[in-house]
């Protein structure tokens, strides 16, 4: 049975365009930051490692997929920093 | 128990609303989660994590238990998971209910294995994992992979991950308790085959691919971003939610499925000050033409040296799916019931995560180190541990009604 086709048909709206620039934007100011091993004791605090909160996302993950069509955002962004 | 469930023709004790909690197509993130390094790697450690959910007609009891070693050191860790589900959920024998005594609660179980393999190979991170989950009429296999690498001396972090699920869908006749294979509702049971694979087969088959980047911007602020997609093949509907439909014997959804999410979050330190402060924005749009919008805002407070407190709020709210586009007085789902159809019969749904509604989710949690104890005598070993208390409170819009989330976790190095 046929899907509809939404990624053909979605309008591209100013708000898009203003996010997609704003990202790009953000992306080369910040592209070649580097926080030195030395500079990192903040960010190796458990507070600021995403890893952290590994197993608890897991069960945030599960009760949000079986109660709402949206998915995704609880950890695949990137593995850490390299902080710790 | 508190139950709160009409209209007759269930097919199943308790079918629908515990298959509606079991089959998360998406849970493949999840599993890649696992192999994030981990702050304090390089330690061998356990976690075991009691996490319950309720809400008026369901009842979820999770226990787990998690250990990770290094053999012998992060060029080579393995771990391995069990989760095990116990789903209390309500018969919907509404027409007999009343000259029974009431509404029946029934309680099943699923079994859940995971084995995992990572590794560190300088700025490299590889990982790989493997899935086994069971129940009385759906198996569930999963398996992935994923590669990180640093750069900027270790300041960014890219990664990329493939994850692949496949999975057996089944239905279990009332009276006869009979196993049959599923293939959705738009394929005659008669036709429907427990093996191999295409549009007659009850196999459920899921492609996830995930990009993500994570920045330290500055010493006190780390930034995250992340593209998943995901795209589902086979049946995807309820084989027991059809009672629910006046229109249509079955729910019918379609037999494919592409998923998109956009994510992306910081955390900041507030210098000289014990805060940081973690926001977060989730935007998914689907081919269903489903888009939903997430904001979870959380912050965290280092009360005393080895007390960590948080607070999170998080606003989720999401659109109706193109099978109530026909009849948009119905896409709401405001408590009351819920179901859509097509205009002539082709899709038909009750599921209400294919309606319009919102939530509200204020959340706490508590983390005590257990660094604060081992400096006692023969305490040591509880150095680097930790307890976690954490308690959420979703307030729904849709029939599925308020919720209550809470979890009790800890851990020990080894």
């Amino acid at each position: 049975m046929p899907e509809p086709n939404v990624w053909c048909t979605a309008p591209v709206t100013r708000l898009r365009i203003v996010v997609l620039g704003g990202s790009v934007g953000m992306a080369l100011l910040t592209g070649c930051v580097t926080v030195s091993p030395a500079e990192r004791q903040q960010l190796s605090k458990p507070e600021m490692t995403p890893a952290t909160d590994a197993s608890e996302e897991v069960w945030h993950t599960h009760v949000e997929a079986a109660r709402e069509a949206g998915f995704g955002g609880h950890g695949a962004a990137g593995g850490g920093c390299g902080c710790g | 128990m508190r139950l709160r469930l009409s209209r007759a023709r269930a097919r199943r004790p308790g079918g629908p609303w515990r298959r509606s909690w079991i089959a998360s197509l998406q849970l493949l993130p999840v599993l890649l989660l696992w192999l994030l390094p981990r702050p304090g790697a390089g330690e061998d450690r356990v976690i075991v994590r009691g996490n319950y959910y309720r809400e008026a007609s369901t009842r979820v009891l999770q226990p787990t238990v998690d250990v990770e070693v290094d053999v012998p050191d992060e060029r080579l860790s393995l771990g391995t998971a069990y989760v095990l589900d116990a789903i209390s959920s309500a018969s919907i024998a509404s027409g007999a209910a009343e000259v029974t005594g009431g509404d029946q609660v029934f309680t099943e179980i699923r079994h859940e294995v995971l084995g995992r393999a990572s590794s560190r190979l300088g700025d490299w991170g590889l990982g790989g994992f493997f899935r086994y989950s069971t129940e009385t009429d759906y198996i569930s296999r999963s398996a992935g992979a994923s590669a990180s690498r640093d750069l900027l001396q270790r300041s960014l972090t890219l990664s990329l991950a493939y994850a692949y699920n496949f999975d057996r869908v089944s239905r279990i006749q009332m009276n006869t308790m009979v196993v049959l294979p599923w293939c959705g509702g738009s394929v005659d049971i008669a036709l429907c085959q427990p093996t191999g694979h295409g549009a007659r087969t009850n196999l459920r088959q899921v492609h996830y691919v995930s990009g993500g980047y994570a920045h330290a911007w500055h010493e006190t602020l780390l930034g995250l971003a992340s593209v998943e997609v995901a795209r589902t093949l086979g049946p995807q509907d309820n084989p027991y939610r059809g009672a629910q439909i006046p229109t249509s014997e079955v729910e019918i959804h379609p037999l494919q499925r592409t998923q998109v999410a956009l994510t992306g979050g910081a955390r900041w330190m507030i210098p000289r000050s014990p805060v940081v402060l973690e926001p977060r924005y989730r935007f998914t749009t689907d081919s269903w033409l489903i888009k939903s919008h997430a904001i979870d805002t959380r912050v965290h407070v280092r009360a005393l040296p080895h007390l960590r407190l948080r607070a999170r709020y998080r606003y989720y709210r999401q659109s109706a799916s193109f099978i109530c586009l026909d009849s948009p007085g119905d896409d709401l789902d405001d408590g009351s019931q819920f179901f859509c159809s097509t205009t002539e019969g082709e899709f038909a749904t009750a599921d209400p995560k294919l309606g319009a509604w919102h939530s509200h989710t204020p959340g706490v949690q508590v983390v005590f180190e257990l660094d604060a104890l081992a400096g006692i005598r023969y305490l040591d070993w509880l150095e680097n541990g930790w307890v976690e208390a954490t308690y959420n409170h979703v307030f729904q819009s849709n029939r599925y009604g308020n919720a209550r989330l809470g979890a009790l976790a800890f851990s020990l190095a080894f």
